[in-house]
């Protein structure tokens, strides 16, 4: 075989790997919520389901659309295929392939670049499994002291400590584009008290907010 | 609560977990296998790969660990397994949570609180998880083929880094704007009609106050390391800080 016929044959069984897996992964993944439902009896809210999945499809669904756009050329085939199944795409798979492109010294767009690429993130997956497998090997004997009353206020406020974070990040990363629905939002909440109960309806007015606000500056060039 | 918290960490759960995972792990192998020897087919130097794979797995341990935080900050409400899968698979820490609060909400819900969840509410939660991350995974299956012809045709646009468009700055315009919507509920819960529930905003201050700590160090002191565990470790101490106010 020639270089180009060992190219094409690459391209092609990534497709045909990366295809079938991440159907069949696809379907693994969501049988898990129907296995525990069957096993414990009980049945999902389907209203619930079918309210939940608008509000998040409204916000992810464009974000995944951006996400594939901007990172496949980074990331080549066989690393996509694999980056978008394993996840943690932008805060892992990428400095890992960018890193190994710096060592191996390749050029974006040549088979190359898709080889070391590939090997990056299936390493990365793999060494990242094997690390929250131990983890989940020492939290397990560990679950009568996660589960002690003494600590339900901690996980109760687990998404107050997450957007707490998230947010002095980006505010201070993006602080013209937060201001307004920052101020908006809480006005909102201090005045029509029943949208507290509602955060995830506001988080679409919101995000549309903040993303018009962006694209404003942005067009601009203030951002 | 505990009859809750028994069935989402049910060792038949861990099992499946497990089994979706080994799935996923021999994918990743085979994309390896397949690689390395396509390399080695087209003259690529064997060291450089080898290379390539141990400098990967190093490069990977530390932002692991920080992912393993998140499945402790997850587990206390989701169970372990299901906050192991979720965290393994295509999602990350702040996907995972927010849809989580989310589809609290829509299941009936006031949020993600161990007080209100039941089997029936976990299930309705994680099915909207699953389903809401599939996004990525069906541009690939359908469009990956097309979208990587396109691109090799036309390889040095991949520089997308260098000339950033809308499309960078729009994932951050999102994350600002749910941000502000969680904030602005924590803000009026401190009011009278909205319950003087301080604690939410409480915690929030104590999370932004230990990333600020952290971006200080990370911008200003240069320690990039950090990188990697800002966000768990200022989720983890904030949640901590729950603690001890409650105590008071």
């Amino acid at each position: 075989m020639n270089r180009n016929q060992i190219i094409d044959n690459y391209n092609n069984t990534l497709h045909l790997l990366g295809r079938v897996t991440l159907v069949l992964a696809s379907i693994l993944l969501i049988s898990v919520p129907f296995i525990v439902s069957i096993v414990n009896g009980v049945q999902p809210s389907l209203s619930g389901f079918i309210n939940g999945l608008i509000k998040v499809g409204m916000i992810y669904i464009p974000m995944s659309i951006v996400e594939f756009l901007i990172y496949t050329p980074m990331l080549g085939v066989g690393g996509a295929y694999l980056s978008f199944l394993t996840g943690n795409v932008t805060n892992m798979k990428i400095p890992v392939v960018m890193n190994s492109k710096e060592i191996a010294q390749t050029e974006s767009g040549t088979i190359e670049h898709e080889i070391i690429s590939t090997i990056s993130v299936a390493v990365s997956a793999m060494v990242t499994t094997l690390v929250i497998v131990a983890g989940v090997l020492m939290i397990v004997p560990l679950q009568p002291v996660l589960q002690n009353e003494a600590l339900l206020p901690a996980f109760n406020n687990v998404v107050p400590a997450l957007f707490g974070a998230l947010g002095l990040k980006y505010f201070v990363k993006s602080p013209k584009i937060a201001i307004i629905p920052l101020l908006v939002m809480s006005l909102l909440c201090i005045f029509v008290p029943s949208m507290i109960s509602q955060t995830s309806v506001l988080l679409i007015p919101s995000g549309a907010l903040a993303l018009g606000i962006g694209f404003i500056l942005f067009k601009k060039n203030l951002l | 609560m505990n009859q809750y918290l028994n069935a989402v960490n049910a060792p038949v759960f861990y099992l499946i977990v497990a089994g979706v995972l080994t799935f996923i792990t021999i994918m990743c192998v085979l994309f390896l296998i397949k690689s390395y020897k396509t390399g080695l087919q087209i003259g690529m130097d064997e060291k450089v790969l080898k290379k390539t794979i141990v400098s990967s797995a190093m490069f990977t341990l530390l932002p692991s660990i920080s992912i393993l935080l998140g499945v402790i900050a997850l587990s206390g409400t989701l169970g372990v397994p299901f906050s192991w899968l979720r965290l393994s698979v295509i999602g990350s820490l702040q996907y995972e949570l927010n849809v989580a609060e989310i589809a609290a909400q829509s299941a009936g819900l006031s949020g993600l609180s161990l007080n209100e969840l039941t089997v029936e509410a976990f299930v309705t939660i994680a099915l909207v998880m699953t389903f809401g991350i599939l996004g990525g995974i069906m541009c690939c299956i359908f469009f990956l083929k097309g979208y990587s012809k396109k691109l090799q045709t036309k390889p040095k646009q991949e520089n997308s880094e260098s000339k950033p468009n809308f499309g960078a700055h729009a994932t951050t315009a999102m994350f600002v704007g749910l941000c502000a919507a969680f904030i602005g509920s924590y803000i009026g819960k401190c009011f009278p009609q909205g319950g003087s529930d301080y604690m939410p905003l409480l915690v929030a201050l104590a999370a932004a106050a230990v990333m600020g700590v952290f971006e200080y160090l990370i911008n200003k002191k240069n320690m990039n390391a950090l990188e990697n565990f800002s966000l768990a470790a200022s989720m983890l101490a904030a949640m901590a800080f729950a603690v001890i106010v409650n105590m008071l």
